[in-house]
Formats: structure tokens, sequence, C-alpha cells
């Protein structure tokens, strides 16, 4: 086999891969959708600090690879295979089609464009504030204070910092964790104790950005748009992956109605618990 | 019944076509949309007003797929399961405009106002969809034992005429109930499993050579086929393909 007919990745072997991607994807949003429901609990935020600490671990690093990784390719194939298939009808027709279709799969490409633009206000909310590409609400353990050395000069703002953050019930009730810690905080702490490691607070920030109305009505919106791509995707994974049998594709159909409704409402009853302070 | 039809006439395969748009009255609601078609053609040629409108057909009882008009917007017409010749002006109200166009795809290049050609068919044909048999004396029937299952699913997709709606109605011009059909009906055969694993590579590369477009699961293909293959076909292609990658004999069914 040459190299032309190498890189020339046949047109079932591209959906293949895209459906492979995108499965990868479903399973994830399912897990990022439990973990999620952690921040309706009335704990405090400790369960989903404690998910969160968890999620900044070496290990899960890994899978944060893999998962940028599937979404990267599963976007650029998507996009390649939409961008080859528009070439092929140069001349189109002039009554638009009437034909009963599928609509997810026609949607497919918007839904997924604008699902992209939407990921990058999340990860603007969210992610950025992990990889210290945006300001955020910080936690910290409070062991980290006294790894430090005592012959360390702690200066006076940073005390008054550190004792302000107990007087207003920032610490959680077994002193484990100081949360709610603003950027400004941090940084006179951060100088004060350099070794100790700051982790974003999400589930104050969770708490902060759906007080606000527009931002939860924004993540209703993405969550529809990602209902719409998963509607698709789900069954269509499994007609890609040639799991379709005349005997089982009704049922194939009806899991991916439950799984698509799952991941919606499972998503979208955390904003509104957080507005309406359920 | 009275029609107004806007036809899609083009000289030739390099001529920039366009629509052109003729009256039809006292149509019978029995009559076929080929019948009229052709009550149209005596008219133009009867009036010398144009040269009759070209378009394909042969058998007109709806089993030889040489008939294939994209009608108001869909493959042959507003009927499903059956193909334009057996499309009937019933369907239709009177005083209707019906915008009549030819397949579109890259594939299947407009020849002369409304025919295409689908030689492009053929050619997935030749890359594979047939079985290598030294001619001999005709085998008992039942010599080879087919369970009825596996027998009656590979009828289904042979019923395939090769007509091109499926192709037509692809938003992405894609043959994948093509060649997902004529796959099947093969794979599914003792007769085929031989040649399978050679045959679904040969025939999908073609298909991709032709410039045939990728499928994306809109189901469009199954809506308008005439013979009504199910999307299940695609999906065997799909597993065929798999077995292919992975150089495996075993093929599920």
């Amino acid at each position: 086999m040459d190299t032309h007919k190498l890189i020339k990745i046949s047109s079932i072997t591209k959906k293949l891969l895209i459906g492979l991607f995108g499965a990868f994807l479903l399973v994830f949003l399912l897990f990022h959708m439990c973990a999620n429901l952690l921040i309706l609990l009335h704990d405090g935020g400790k369960a989903y600090g404690a998910f969160c600490h968890f999620m900044g671990s070496d290990f899960v690093k890994i899978f944060e690879i893999i998962l940028f990784a599937c979404f990267i390719l599963h976007a650029v194939l998507a996009v390649w295979v939409w961008f080859l298939n528009k070439r092929n009808r140069p001349v189109g027709y002039h009554k638009p089609s009437r034909t009963k279709t599928a609509k997810g799969s026609k949607l497919a490409i918007v839904s997924g464009s604008l699902l992209l633009l939407c990921l990058v206000f999340h990860f603007y909310d969210f992610f950025f504030v992990k990889i210290n590409f945006v300001e955020g609400t910080y936690m910290v353990k409070t062991e980290e204070f006294m790894n430090n050395s005592p012959t360390l000069e702690v200066s006076e703002e940073a005390q008054m910092v550190f004792l302000n953050l107990i007087n207003d019930g920032k610490a959680s009730d077994d002193m484990l964790w100081i949360r709610q810690i603003s950027a400004e905080d941090k940084a006179v702490l951060q100088e004060a104790f350099p070794e100790a490691e700051f982790e974003p607070d999400f589930y104050t920030i969770a708490h902060q950005k759906f007080s606000v109305w527009h931002i939860v009505l924004c993540y209703l919106v993405f969550f529809f748009l990602v209902g719409l791509h998963i509607r698709h995707g789900f069954e269509s994974a499994f007609q890609t992956f040639g799991l379709n049998h005349y005997k089982y594709s009704r049922l194939i159909e009806v899991l991916g109605i439950i799984y698509c409704w799952v991941i919606c409402l499972g998503f979208a009853i955390v904003p509104i618990g957080v507005f309406f302070g359920l | 019944m009275n029609f107004t039809l806007h036809i899609w006439r083009q000289e030739n395969a390099k001529a920039k076509g366009s629509f052109e748009t003729y009256k039809v009255s006292d149509i019978s609601p029995d009559c076929s949309f080929l019948e009229m078609l052709d009550i149209l053609n005596e008219q133009l040629i009867n009036d010398h007003i144009a040269h009759p409108v070209c378009f394909d057909n042969d058998c007109r009882e709806g089993i030889c797929g040489m008939c294939g008009l994209y009608i108001n917007g869909r493959p042959h017409g507003n009927d499903d399961g059956v193909t334009t010749c057996q499309l009937h002006m019933r369907k239709f109200k009177d005083g209707d405009e019906i915008w009549i166009e030819p397949w579109r795809a890259k594939a299947f290049p407009v020849i002369r106002d409304l025919v295409v050609d689908r030689s492009a068919f053929d050619k997935i044909i030749q890359a594979g969809g047939y079985v290598s048999v030294t001619t001999g004396g005709v085998p008992d029937a039942n010599a080879i034992p087919i369970p009825k299952r596996f027998a009656d699913m590979a009828m289904d997709a042979a019923e395939c005429i090769g007509c091109g709606a499926c192709v037509a109605a692809c938003k992405n011009a894609s043959a994948m109930l093509f060649v997902g059909a004529k796959v099947s009906h093969l794979a599914l055969l003792p007769q085929g499993q031989v040649e399978a694993t050679e045959r679904v590579k040969k025939m999908v590369c073609r298909m991709d050579e032709l410039g045939f477009g990728s499928c994306t699961n809109t189901y469009a293909c199954e809506a308008e086929c005439p013979k009504q293959i199910k999307r299940q076909n695609i999906a065997r292609l799909n597993r065929e393909w798999i077995c292919q990658i992975f150089g495996g004999n075993k093929r599920p069914e």
C-alpha cells in the first residue's frame, strides 16, 4: 500500500473514529453530571470539595489529557467530514428537502459548533481557574500552613487575612479546609506560605455563578444543546459501530432518549437548584 | 386536473440549465407521473413549443430502477415506497405547482434535462458486488442450508433496484444505503461469504473514489427508498468494514 492510500482514510473509518471519541465523551458527560449533583448536597461543599481535590491529582490528569484529545479529535474529524461532504453536491436542489429525517443528525454540526462556543465560556467560569488562567475563589487545606518551617516569618498582613478568614467562618467544621478565599487574599497568603497548595473552590464558584439569573439561563441553553447533540450521538454511535439490529434498534432508540433526558435534567437541576436555594 | 410544471431543462452535460414552466391540463387522477410527462411531451412536439423533456424510464412498474425524479423536494415524489413511475397524479391537488429536478450529486452528473449518469453505481458493483462462481450444473435447491431468517434478510436487501434515490435524498450525497444493501444481500448468504472481506473493502473504497459522501446517520435514504431498504443494512456494512479492518473471518449476521 502506498503512502497516498494510507493517508486517505475511508469514509467509514472516519465515522468510526468520530463515534469512538464521541462514545468516550458520552461516558464522560454521565460522570461529570453525577459529580455535579454533589453541589446540591447541603454540606457546605465538603463532598464536592473532596471530589475536586481528587480531580486535581496527577492520576486524573492523564484522563484529562485523553479527554481533551477526544474532544479535539471528535470536533476536527466531524468538521473535516462535514467539509468533505459539502463537495459531493456541487449543484443543489431548488426545492428544499421535504424528506422526514432524524433532525439531530442534520443539526449535529450546528449544535456541535455552538457547544464548542459554549465550552469556551464554561471553561472561563471553571476550568481556566484551575489552570490559573482566570482568577476565581480558592480553598486550601489547613495543614498546608502547619507544614511550613516554624522559623518562617509570617507577615502581619497575612496573619490578618488568615484570622479574618477563620473569624468569617470560612473554615470547614472539622477545620480541615479553609474555603472561599478571594484572589487577593490568596496572593497575600501565598506570599507568606509559598509551599501551601491552593485549589480552586469550585463549590463556591458554582454558587457565585449560579446566583445570577442570566448565567443560569445561558447554562440551560448550553444543556439543551448538549441534549440535542447526544440525542443524535447516542443512537448514531450504535449505528456506526454496526450494533444496529432489527430486534434491538427500538431499544437502543429508547435508551438514547432516556440517556439524553437523564444527562440534560441532571445537569440542569444544579444551576436551577442553586439559584432557587433548593 | 391541471398542473403548472417547473422542469429543469439542460441541453447537455456541459450546458448551463434552468427551470422552464409548462402547463398541462385535463390530466386524469389515475394517470401516473411519467404518463403525465408523456402528455406534456406530446404537447411540446405537436405545438412545436420545445424539444420534449428527457427523462429516464423503462419498465414503468416499479421494478427496474430506471426512473427517478426529484419532485417537490422529495425523490420519487410525495408517496412512500414507490418509484416515480408508480406515483399517481391523485397524490397531487388540482392546480398544484410541481417542481421537477434531476438527481443532484457529484457522482451523478446530468446528461440532459432530467437524465443523470448513474454508471457510478455500476462501477461500485464491478468493484466487488458479485460472487465469482465457476459455472456448471445448476445445484439442487436446498443443497446449501440457509436459515429462513437469513434468506429473508438477504432478499429484503436484494430488493434494491439501484435507482439512486438514496443518494439524491442524502444531504451528503452518500451511497451507503445502496452499498449497504449490495454488501448485505451477499454477506448474509453462504455463497457470498467466501469473498465478503475483500468485497466490502473494494466496494467502499470505490464508493469513496467516485465522489459519494459519507454517511452521517440522517436516514433520509431509508425514508425515500422506493424498496424500503432498512438502515440496518448500513449498520451491517459498518460491521463488515470493522471485520475487514481487524481481519477476522467471523462475521456476525
